[in-house]
C-alpha cells in the first residue's frame, strides 16, 4: 500500500480562456507522487506551480488529461464528492495564512474537525495535540490578528495536519516568512512527514524549502523540465 | 445547519458595530410595527367596548323613518312600539331643540331616555334623584364648550307635537365624562316621560337600545341594527388605519432589509478568500452559501433580542401608561379615549417576528446565491468582481 500512487497526473494540460485567445499554463503534463513523498514542485513565476497543485486538490479541474487522487478521478467528482475529498484526506497550507479572522486560534485549527461532525472531545484532543506539533499550544486562545506571521503559518499548517490528511499541499508556504522561521516551518513539516507519513507537496521557489525536498519537479513554461529525486538529507544545521 | 449559525454568530459578533447598526435599524422596524399596531388594536378594543358601554348596548332597534345622519329625518322618524314587544328594551326619543347658554345660541339634539336604564353607562340616576323641574345630563365636552357647571339653569327652546315653540329653564343635574363623542356634543340627556310631556307624543320612541338578552324579532316600521353594524365606520377607520401602517411597516423594513442586503453584497465581495478558505476546507459551495445566509438571516435574531431588550420596557410602559392621543374626540368625531392603551397580542408579535426573519433570510439568500458559482480558485486568490 505504500508505494501506490497517491497523485497520477496523466496528460494533464490546463488552458484559460484570455481575451480571444487561451491561455496554456499546463501543457501535457504526466507525472506520479507516491504516499509518503516530501516533494515540491519548483520553477520560476508563472510556470504553473499553483495551477497544478490547484488540480491535484480539486478545487480546479484540467481542462485535458486525468488527474486521479487518492483513487478518484478529478475530473469526474461532484462539488459533494470534491469537498469530501478536501474535507477527508487533503489539508493547504497557503502562501497568506487564510485564517478565519474572527476565530481563535484553536477554533481555526478545530474547524475542520467540525465539518468532520468529530465530538467537542476528540476535536480538543486533536487541536491540542496538532498545535503542539507546531509550538503553538500556548496561543490557542488568541486571535490571528494578535500573532506574528510565523505563528500564523505555523496555525495553518497545524490547520492542516489536525484532520490527519494522507496528503498536505502547501503552495509557497515561505513566501511571507522571514529565513529562521521559514527553516522552523519546513522542518515542522518534515518532522510529520515522517512521524505520520503524510505526503507533502510543495510549490515553492524558496532555496530554503528546497534544500529539504527528497523531490523536485521542475516546470518551465507548463512543462515538466527535470524530475530530480535528492538522496534523503538529514536535518540541516 | 448548527455550524453555520455558530459562524455566523461569531462573524457577526466579530463585525461589531455594523452588526449593530444593522439589528438596531432591523429591531427599530420591529418595535414601531408592534407598537404601531399594538396601539391601533388598544384603540380599536377601547373604542369597541366604549362604543357599546355608552351607546350601541347590544345594538338598535331604530325607526324605518331615522336616520342618524340627517337631522331632519328626526321630525318623522318617531313611534311607538307596541308594549309587548319592548322587553328587553330601552326607549330613547330624540328632538331637535335650541339652548341659550349666556345668551348664545346652540342647537341640540334632546334626547329623553328611562331614566331607570342599565343598558348604558349614562349616569341617568342623577336624572332620577334630582328635583329640578327639567333636569338634564351632558357630556364633559358639551360643558365646557357652552361653559355650564353642575347646578346651572338654561334656557331650552323646542317645539312640541303641532310644531309650536316652546321654552323653560332645564338644569344641569350632572356632568359625565365619555370618549364616545355622539353621546356628548350637542346632546342634552333628560327622563324620557319628561321629554313626552314637554312634546306631547307619550309612548314615543326614535330608537330602543338593546340589551344582552334582546332576540331580534320582525316588527312593522323598526329595523335591528346589530352591535356590529353600528361599529362598521369604526371598523372602517380601524381598517384604514391598518393599511396606512403597514406602509410605514413596509418602509421601515425596507430600510432595514437594504442594509442587510448591502452588507452582505459587501462582505461576499470583502471575504473572497475566506470563502475560498471555506471550500479548501471542505465546505461545499452550498454551505458556503447556508453560513453567509444565516449571517444575514441571524441579524434579524439580534433585532429580536436588541428590540426585546428597549423594546419590552417601552411597549409596557405605554400598555401601562397608554399614550396620549394628540387630536381629541369631538375634534375627529371617533371614539377615541384622551389616553389609549395599546395592546400587544401573541399573534401580532410572533407575526412580526416571522415576517422580519423570513425577509432577512430572503435578502441574505439573494447576493449569498453568488458563491454557489463562484470559482474556488479565483475566491482564493481575493480577484473576483
Ligand atoms: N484564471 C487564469 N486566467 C488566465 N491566466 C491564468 C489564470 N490562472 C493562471 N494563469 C496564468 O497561468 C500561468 C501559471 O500560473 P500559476 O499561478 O500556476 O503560476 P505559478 O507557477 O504558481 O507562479 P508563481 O510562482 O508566481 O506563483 C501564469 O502565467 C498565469 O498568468
Ligand atoms: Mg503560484
Amino acid at each position: 500500500m505504500s508505494h501506490e500512487n497517491i497523485i497520477s497526473i496523466e496528460h494533464v494540460s490546463k488552458r484559460f480562456p484570455v481575451g480571444d485567445g487561451e491561455f496554456t499554463a499546463l501543457s501535457d503534463i504526466t507525472i506520479y507522487f507516491r504516499r509518503g513523498e516530501f516533494a515540491g514542485v519548483v520553477g520560476p513565476s508563472g510556470s504553473g506551480k499553483t495551477t497544478l497543485l490547484n488540480i491535484i486538490g480539486s478545487l480546479d479541474t484540467p481542462t485535458e488529461g486525468t488527474a486521479v487522487v487518492m483513487g478518484r478521478n478529478i475530473s469526474n467528482l461532484s462539488h459533494k464528492e470534491s469537498a469530501r475529498l478536501r474535507n477527508m484526506h487533503l489539508g493547504f497550507i497557503f502562501q497568506v495564512y487564510n485564517l478565519l479572522p474572527v476565530y481563535t486560534v484553536f477554533e481555526n485549527v478545530e474547524f475542520a474537525l467540525i465539518l468532520q461532525h468529530k465530538s467537542a472531545a476528540e476535536r480538543k484532543k486533536a487541536v491540542m495535540e496538532a498545535l503542539e506539533w507546531v509550538g503553538m499550544a500556548g496561543m490557542a486562545r488568541k486571535k490571528p490578528s494578535k500573532i506574528s506571521g510565523g505563528e500564523g503559518q505555523r496555525v495553518a499548517i497545524a490547520r492542516a495536519m489536525v484532520k490527519r490528511p494522507d496528503l498536505v499541499l502547501a503552495d509557497e508556504p515561505t513566501a511571507n516568512l522571514d529565513a529562521k522561521n521559514a527553516h522552523a516551518i519546513i522542518q515542522t513539516m518534515k518532522n510529520l512527514n515522517r512521524e505520520l507519513h503524510t505526503t507533502f507537496l510543495f510549490s515553492t521557489h524558496d532555496e530554503k524549502v528546497m534544500s529539504y525536498l527528497d523531490r523536485m519537479v521542475h516546470l518551465e513554461d507548463g512543462k515538466v523540465a527535470k524530475d530530480e529525486f535528492i538522496k534523503t538529507k538529514t536535518t540541516k544545521p | 445547519m448548527k455550524l453555520a449559525f455558530q459562524l455566523a454568530y461569531k462573524n457577526l459578533m466579530g463585525a461589531g458595530l455594523r452588526t449593530w447598526l444593522n439589528a438596531g435599524v432591523l429591531s427599530f422596524a420591529f418595535v414601531v410595527i408592534i407598537f404601531y399596531n399594538g396601539l391601533i388594536d388598544g384603540w380599536n378594543e377601547q373604542a369597541r367596548i366604549d362604543g357599546v358601554n355608552w351607546a350601541y348596548g347590544n345594538g338598535h332597534l331604530v325607526h324605518e323613518a331615522y336616520d342618524p345622519f340627517d337631522p331632519f329625518s328626526l321630525q318623522d322618524g318617531h313611534g311607538m312600539l307596541p308594549e309587548e314587544m319592548q322587553g328587553n328594551l330601552t326607549p330613547v326619543f330624540i328632538q331637535q331643540a335650541t339652548l341659550y347658554p349666556q345668551g348664545r345660541m346652540l342647537s341640540v339634539q334632546l334626547k329623553g331616555i328611562d331614566v331607570n336604564q342599565t343598558v348604558v353607562k349614562l349616569p341617568t340616576h342623577l336624572l332620577d334623584s334630582s328635583s329640578a323641574e327639567f333636569p338634564v345630563i351632558i357630556g364633559k365636552g358639551m360643558a365646557a364648550s357652552a361653559k355650564l357647571n353642575v347646578g346651572d339653569q338654561v334656557l331650552l327652546r323646542w317645539r312640541d307635537r303641532n310644531g309650536t315653540f316652546d321654552a323653560a329653564n332645564v338644569t344641569i343635574s350632572g356632568i359625565f365624562e365619555t370618549n364616545v363623542p355622539f353621546v356628548d356634543g350637542g346632546q342634552l340627556w333628560m327622563p324620557i316621560d319628561k321629554l313626552w310631556e314637554m312634546t306631547g307624543l307619550t309612548g314615543h320612541a326614535t330608537y330602543f337600545i338593546a340589551n344582552d338578552a334582546y332576540v331580534p324579532e320582525e316588527s312593522a316600521g323598526w329595523k335591528f341594527e346589530s352591535k356590529e353594524y353600528l361599529l362598521r365606520e369604526l371598523t372602517k377607520i380601524i381598517n384604514m388605519k391598518k393599511v396606512s401602517g403597514s406602509i410605514i411597516y413596509l418602509l421601515l423594513l425596507s430600510i432595514g432589509l437594504l442594509a442587510i442586503f448591502d452588507t452582505q453584497v459587501l462582505s461576499i465581495f470583502r471575504r473572497q478568500k475566506e470563502i475560498g478558505t471555506y471550500i479548501a476546507l471542505g465546505m461545499t459551495r452550498w454551505q458556503v452559501v447556508g453560513l453567509f445566509t444565516a449571517e444575514g438571516s441571524m441579524y434579524s435574531f439580534f433585532a429580536t433580542v436588541l428590540g426585546c431588550i428597549y423594546g419590552i420596557p417601552l411597549l409596557a410602559y405605554m400598555a401601562n401608561k397608554g399614550f396620549g392621543m394628540p387630536l381629541s374626540a369631538d375634534q375627529s368625531g371617533l371614539i377615541l379615549a384622551e389616553r389609549i392603551f395599546p395592546v400587544y397580542g401573541a399573534a401580532l408579535i410572533i407575526g412580526t417576528i416571522i415576517v422580519v426573519v423570513v425577509s432577512a433570510t430572503i435578502v441574505s439568500f439573494l447576493p449569498a446565491r453568488k458563491i454557489a458559482r463562484m470559482n474556488p480558485v479565483e475566491a482564493l486568490k481575493g480577484k473576483l468582481q
